[in-house]
């Protein structure tokens, strides 16, 4: 009876040892090797980070009429950032791009053309890869309307924007008081700048309890078509406007978001030029070593 | 008489009770394939059957648009593939070690770590793919480590406890004379249960075959994690490189989907039914075969 026991403990401790040592596997061992094959990550087809990085590095190739998604054959693709962050942190030679919102230092970030994905350099335009988060109405808006954007590029405004990890669009601060304005205020458009939007909205009704806001999230191109039909009040884009779209509206820079190129920390190299980031997802450079 | 009267007013109450909770059950069933049908027929006949089953050409951002998930097809066919070459062996073997040979001491270990097996969730099961898996299979045998190869062993071992279950009460459930029988014959134990006692079970092994593969074809948030889920061109399918099935097609795409894109995932979803519908088909055929005997 004694010896099944200490039969059992063995055994116990046996199977932890194996499974103590498969975690040690996670990182992997062996050098940083330039010739061996990049892990190129991506986001899956219908997301929004995709659909801005992919076209800003000319993934995504537009020939009259027609579009097509040149990204490379074997890339992965996951349906969330933080499955991008967990496959670049355990992959040596991997390559991936996130929101710089989502930044972590399980991972590091390349600079790109030299530059880094600072607050400041995506201001001034030296960092290429970013996306306005916009706000677009018509003309001829509402009182109450011009004094909810008044407020979300206010101080106020500008704090929960940097809160939620976004750079703030306004330019100067303006100080916002309370209007006491009544009334509902229709809201449609991306997913993506949803969050935000919520966060300013339940500040905004804290100052303003009489107002009321119907909420939809539904895709850039949705929320932009519904402000130009009047359908709804304001439009929410995740992207640029197209020419046709912003004659008969008006932008807003709610905010604006950097796309971060991720590698391994491992990863001896720190920065990476728009055509070496293009060739990289076309397919056309497999290697570090085509990079170095 | 009251009494008679009310105990039969009871059985009628408790029959249409009983009756009502058969209904829910297949009223589900009827519910999930309407929705299927539904939504999933008309997107194929916008996309064209041709396009959508026989193209490997999966484009829906692009303009034209492109709907094809030969590739994913052919994907799922594989993972569950290597799923039963990794879990059939040795789920039978384990069930042929459990039903004959174990000692008492050893069983009281070995059945309820095949029972944990079962209860653990999908999710965790990618995880350990993710985090141990994938890294072992790119530090020791090549790629990145997102594959066909990591996906196969994930559900070779998830499917272990369906094959170790059902083929182990299938052994015993052959009669014993078969085996005194056999022993009378001068065989060793060995040879009995290798040519005497599994052929004899083998319509609960091929069951447990089946539902091994429903389950693998089924898989999801495992395989979601570490297939890598790149829509490969069948001239690049390659044991070591990675791979979409049906099922991560419609969990990849699904939250920010809309339009055709949305409905062709759903479509996705009908042809993953079909699968289903087959695999059950062949198991009711394999029932009432051995039933028959």
């Amino acid at each position: 009876m004694k010896r099944r026991k200490t039969l059992e403990l063995i055994l116990t401790i046996s199977v932890l040892s194996i499974a103590a040592a498969g975690c040690s596997k996670g990182q992997s061992k062996e050098e940083f090797n330039f010739e061996k094959e990049i892990t190129v990550v991506a986001r899956d087809a219908a997301s929004g980070t995709r659909g801005a990085f992919h076209e800003i590095m000319k993934i995504k190739v537009k020939t009259d009429g027609t579009e097509t998604d040149n990204l490379a054959v074997g890339a992965l693709e996951f349906d969330g950032t933080d499955k991008v962050v967990t496959a670049v942190e355990g992959d040596k030679h991997a390559i991936g791009y996130i929101s710089v919102g989502s930044l972590s230092d399980r991972i590091k970030a390349s600079s790109i053309n030299g530059a880094e994905p600072t607050e400041e350099n995506v201001k001034n335009g030296s960092y290429v890869i970013s996306r306005p988060f916009l706000l677009v109405t018509k003309e001829n808006k509402s009182e109450l309307v011009e004094d909810f954007l008044n407020f979300a590029s206010s101080s106020r405004g500008q704090a929960i924007t940097k809160e939620m990890k976004y750079i703030p669009g306004a330019e100067e601060e303006a100080e916002y008081t309370a209007s006491g304005l009544k009334g509902t205020i229709k809201v449609a458009g991306s997913t993506s700048v949803t969050p935000l939007m919520e966060k300013l909205q339940e500040e905004y009704k804290s100052l303003n309890p009489d107002v009321t806001f119907e909420m939809q999230s539904n895709g850039s191109s949705q929320g932009i078509k519904a402000a130009i039909d009047g359908s709804y009040d304001i439009g929410m884009s995740s992207r640029e406007l197209k020419e046709d779209e912003s004659a008969s509206l008006q932008r807003h820079v709610l905010a604006i978001d950097g796309i971060a190129v991720i590698l391994n920390k491992n990863n001896p190299i720190n920065d990476l030029s728009s055509e070496e980031i293009t060739g990289i997802y076309t397919g056309k450079i497999t290697s570090w070593g085509q990079v170095k | 008489m009251e009494n008679v009267r009310k105990s039969k007013f009871n059985d009628t109450v408790m029959q249409s009770v009983f009756f009502m909770s058969a209904f829910v059950s297949v009223l589900a069933v009827i519910a999930i394939s309407l929705f299927l049908f539904l939504r999933g027929i008309p997107a194929i006949a916008e996309i064209g059957f041709m396009d959508f089953i026989f193209s490997e050409k999966w484009g829906p951002v692009n303009t034209p648009a492109s709907y094809g998930i030969l590739s994913m097809i052919v994907g799922s066919i594989y993972v569950t593939a290597g799923a039963i070459v990794i879990g059939v062996p040795v789920g039978l073997m384990c069930a042929v070690f459990l039903a004959e040979f174990c000692p008492a001491a050893i069983y009281k270990i070995v059945k309820p770590a095949v029972n944990l097996l079962a209860g653990i969730p999908s999710i965790i099961y990618g995880f350990f793919g993710m985090q141990i898996v994938v890294p072992y299979v790119r530090d020791n045998i090549g790629g990145n480590g997102y594959s066909i190869l990591s996906a196969s062993i994930i559900l070779g071992i998830m499917i272990l406890p369906t094959i170790i279950s059902i083929s182990e009460s299938s052994i015993r459930s052959v009669p014993g004379s078969y085996k005194e029988g056999s022993f009378g014959l001068g065989a060793t134990k060995e040879e009995t249960i290798f040519k005497v006692v599994v052929p004899a079970a083998k319509s609960g092994v091929l069951t447990a075959i089946i539902l091994g593969i429903g389950r693998a074809v089924g898989e999801t948030m495992a395989v979601v994690m570490v297939a890598g889920n790149a829509v490969m061109p069948l001239d690049k399918i390659a044991l070591l490189k990675p791979i979409r099935t049906l099922t991560t097609n419609i969990v990849t795409e699904m939250s920010y989907a809309s339009g055709l894109h949305e409905s062709s995932l759903i479509a996705t979803g009908v042809v993953l039914f079909v699968f289903i519908v087959i695999l059950n088909a062949s198991l009711s055929l394999i029932k009432s075969r051995s039933s028959r005997n």
